[in-house]
């Protein structure tokens, strides 16, 4: 999955940033509303946390913008707490309004219910054959053993099986998966299929010729 | 009693009290006109009959034997006539119209008694058989006052009977009285009817000397009411003046633009201390972001290093904040005991010339300075501190390679110093907002100021009696200008 930060205090861009890669996430950053807006214009982010406050374009302008356009999920961040900003920030079109102060526990948490509820999955656990995968606690068992994934590995079976029976193609692989710090080979990611594989069954994903990937 | 406190009741009272005394006066005036004009009347009447029995009196009066009194009605038998005395001339002979002026038919019952020297020497028919006018039979009023030969005719009331009193100089006394039942009859009535009036007419007065003051009053407790809903908390409340008019009128729109002012100025509280809290927000989020991050795993002391100096940042702008706001507090409580000292206000700001030139140089902005020595009585540090906040602020905003004019001068009885640069300026809509709390002209929080500095400069100028003013054009420049009164 791969997530947009828009916020303008740099230590917390950084360490905001540094722990989503952490929990597994591809995370781009953008530090105005300008660059910010024209990021989220141009790539389909699983989700976008957003502050308001913003310099050159504030954040109730950004959020605006790109819902005429796309409807990535949006979360925002903000130090502003009254009743009638949440009200605003959530008729403007955010999915959720995270107050700061916040834990970042409950941020992770609420990350993962926006992407979830935007993969239409009501829980955090997925069944796909023998594999079960807790969303939450992000790791996977097989046939009931737990499976030792990495960050990346565990990134790319949530990803596809969040689209289960779509085909999903390199590129949106590429996009979903790599942020724009990585420097990404192309073999990259068949190195990371064919690891996932080796550790869930050859079946597990299935190749379309030409198209992509898939789980079933 | 509290009756007695109220308004409306007292304008009642007075009110009423007047109108009773008023209408009092009227009737007794109207009471006493028709009482004067009835016995005037009656008075008239009495003074017409003299002259006929003067006149019989003189001439018949002093005849030798005559024919008795003439002129009673011929069934009546003469009545009381004293015998005749050859001494006294007694006998009189009425002639028949004066007869008809003692006509015993007439409910006024005119009489006649004639006296001399005590004694009675003729009378009417219808004539009181009891002399009214003695205490004892005996002839009194020869002594009353003005009684007596060439004396002004008297006239006396007693009972219904009104009598007027003539005393001729030859000695007689004639008395003519009349019986004034009616009259006295009537006055009643007519002290009655005006009583009755003027009951009615102050009942009424009162109705409507009440319907007037409470019309009058209803303004002062629809003041008095939206004031209780103002002081129990609600502050926006406005007393509803439409219909109110006059020194009521007046006094409704001084309140309600009062209760404006005291409402903006708690609203501006509340508003500054919810700003207060909320700029601490972002940096206990530095804080509590980072060092979550941080102890999610194992880190190197290098990662660690970092996370610690973000913390230290993110507690310094707290710490400034915090100084900035306790600042504003005192200022604001009048707490602030401020130095009054004399000192040369140029040499202050060359000193924060001085203090700010490597800020200036690294931006490359060039500071000039033309200052004139002028004395002024306050505090030399905080002026200080508003100086530089100005320079600061001006070589912040300002382009590279720019410039930053600063000048003292004596003006009017005024230090005015001006600092004025060739930066961005400042929006003109921004313009009057420029010193308010928190409030900065780029929105964002980045270049970690949180707007208080104008406003903390203003509050020290203004507790210094001062004046601060700012001009500014955008990306031309920015001019402020500081007054402080000289000593």
């Amino acid at each position: 999955m791969r997530l947009l930060i828009i916020e303008d205090e740099p230590d917390l861009l950084s360490s905001l940033a540094q722990a989503l890669r952490e929990e597994g996430y591809a995370v781009d950053t953008a530090n105005n509303g300008e660059d910010g807006f024209y990021k989220a214009e141009n790539y389909n982010y699983d989700a976008v946390v957003l502050d308001v406050m913003l310099p050159k374009m504030d954040g109730w302008e950004v959020l605006a913008r790109l819902r005429k356009i796309k409807k990535t999920p949006v979360l925002m961040l903000t130090a502003r707490d009254q009743s009638r900003d949440r009200v605003r920030g959530l008729d403007t079109g955010a999915d959720d309004y995270v107050v700061k102060p916040f834990d970042l526990p409950e941020l992770f948490a609420r990350v993962r219910a926006l992407i979830r509820r935007t993969a239409n999955k009501t829980t955090n656990a997925i069944e796909i054959g023998n594999v079960k995968i807790d969303t939450a606690a992000r790791n996977i068992s097989r046939a009931g053993k737990p499976v030792e994934l990495t960050a990346r590995e565990y990134a790319l079976v949530e990803f596809m099986a969040l689209h289960r029976g779509e085909v999903v193609t390199r590129t949106q692989l590429y996009d979903h998966l790599f942020d724009e710090n990585d420097d990404s080979f192309s073999n990259l990611l068949d190195v990371h299929v064919s690891n996932v594989r080796k550790k869930l069954g050859a079946e597990f994903i299935m190749t379309r010729r030409g198209h992509g990937y898939c789980i079933e | 009693m509290k009756i007695f406190k109220s308004i409306k009741w007292q304008l009642q009272l007075w009110y009423g009290l007047i109108l009773v005394a008023v209408l009092a006066a009227l009737g007794v005036t109207a009471y006493q006109l028709q009482r004067n004009l009835q016995f005037s009347r009656i008075d008239g009447e009495l003074q017409r009959r003299f002259p006929p029995l003067t006149d019989a009196l003189h001439a018949h009066g002093r005849g030798p034997g005559g024919p008795p009194f003439e002129g009673m009605p011929p069934d009546q038998m003469p009545g009381d006539l004293p015998p005749p005395d050859d001494a006294r001339p007694h006998e009189f002979h009425l002639p028949p119209q004066a007869v008809a002026f003692f006509d015993a038919n007439d409910p006024h019952n005119f009489y006649f008694t004639i006296y001399r020297d005590g004694e009675e020497v003729a009378r009417s028919t219808n004539a009181p058989a009891k002399n009214i006018f003695s205490q004892d039979d005996s002839i009194v009023f020869a002594s009353e006052p003005g009684a007596g030969p060439g004396r002004p005719p008297q006239t006396v009331t007693e009972g219904n009977i009104r009598a007027s009193i003539h005393t001729l100089p030859t000695g007689e006394t004639i008395v003519v009285g009349c019986n004034i039942a009616n009259e006295l009859h009537e006055l009643n009535m007519t002290a009655l009817t005006l009583t009755g009036v003027g009951a009615i007419i102050l009942f009424f007065g009162l109705a409507g000397g009440w319907w007037i003051s409470s019309r009058a009053i209803r303004p002062v407790e629809n003041i008095s009411a939206t004031a209780v809903k103002i002081s129990a908390g609600d502050l926006s409340q406005r007393i509803n003046s439409a219909e109110m008019e006059g020194e009521l009128g007046q006094l409704a729109a001084v309140l309600n633009s009062t209760f404006a002012r005291l409402e903006a100025a708690f609203a501006q509280q509340k508003q500054f201390a919810s700003d207060a809290a909320h700029e601490l927000r972002t940096p206990v989020s530095v804080i509590l972001t980072q060092t979550q991050t941080a102890l999610n795993r194992e880190r190197e002391a290098g990662e660690y290093k970092q996370t610690v100096e973000a913390c230290q940042r993110a507690a310094q702008r707290m710490k400034k904040l915090i100084g900035a706001l306790l600042e504003l507090a005192r200022l604001d409580a009048g707490q602030e005991q401020m130095k009054r000292l004399r000192f040369d206000f140029s040499k202050t700001v060359g000193d924060c010339v001085d203090v700010i030139k490597p800020l200036a140089d690294e931006r490359q902005v060039n500071l000039e300075r033309t200052l004139s020595p002028v004395e002024i009585q306050g505090d030399s540090e905080r002026l200080a501190q508003t100086v530089t906040n100005l320079l600061s602020n001006a070589i912040q905003y300002n382009h590279d390679g720019g410039v930053v004019k600063i000048s003292t001068r004596a003006e009017n009885g005024m230090a005015v110093l001006i600092v004025s640069d060739t930066g961005q300026g400042i929006p003109a809509e921004d313009l009057p907002r420029i010193f308010e709390r928190f409030y900065r002209a780029d929105r964002s929080r980045s270049s970690g100021n949180a707007g208080l500095g104008l406003a903390i400069s203003k509050a020290i100028i203004s507790a210094h009696g001062g004046t601060i003013d700012v001009a500014s054009e955008e990306n031309v420049g920015t001019t402020f200008t500081l007054r402080l009164p000289l000593t």
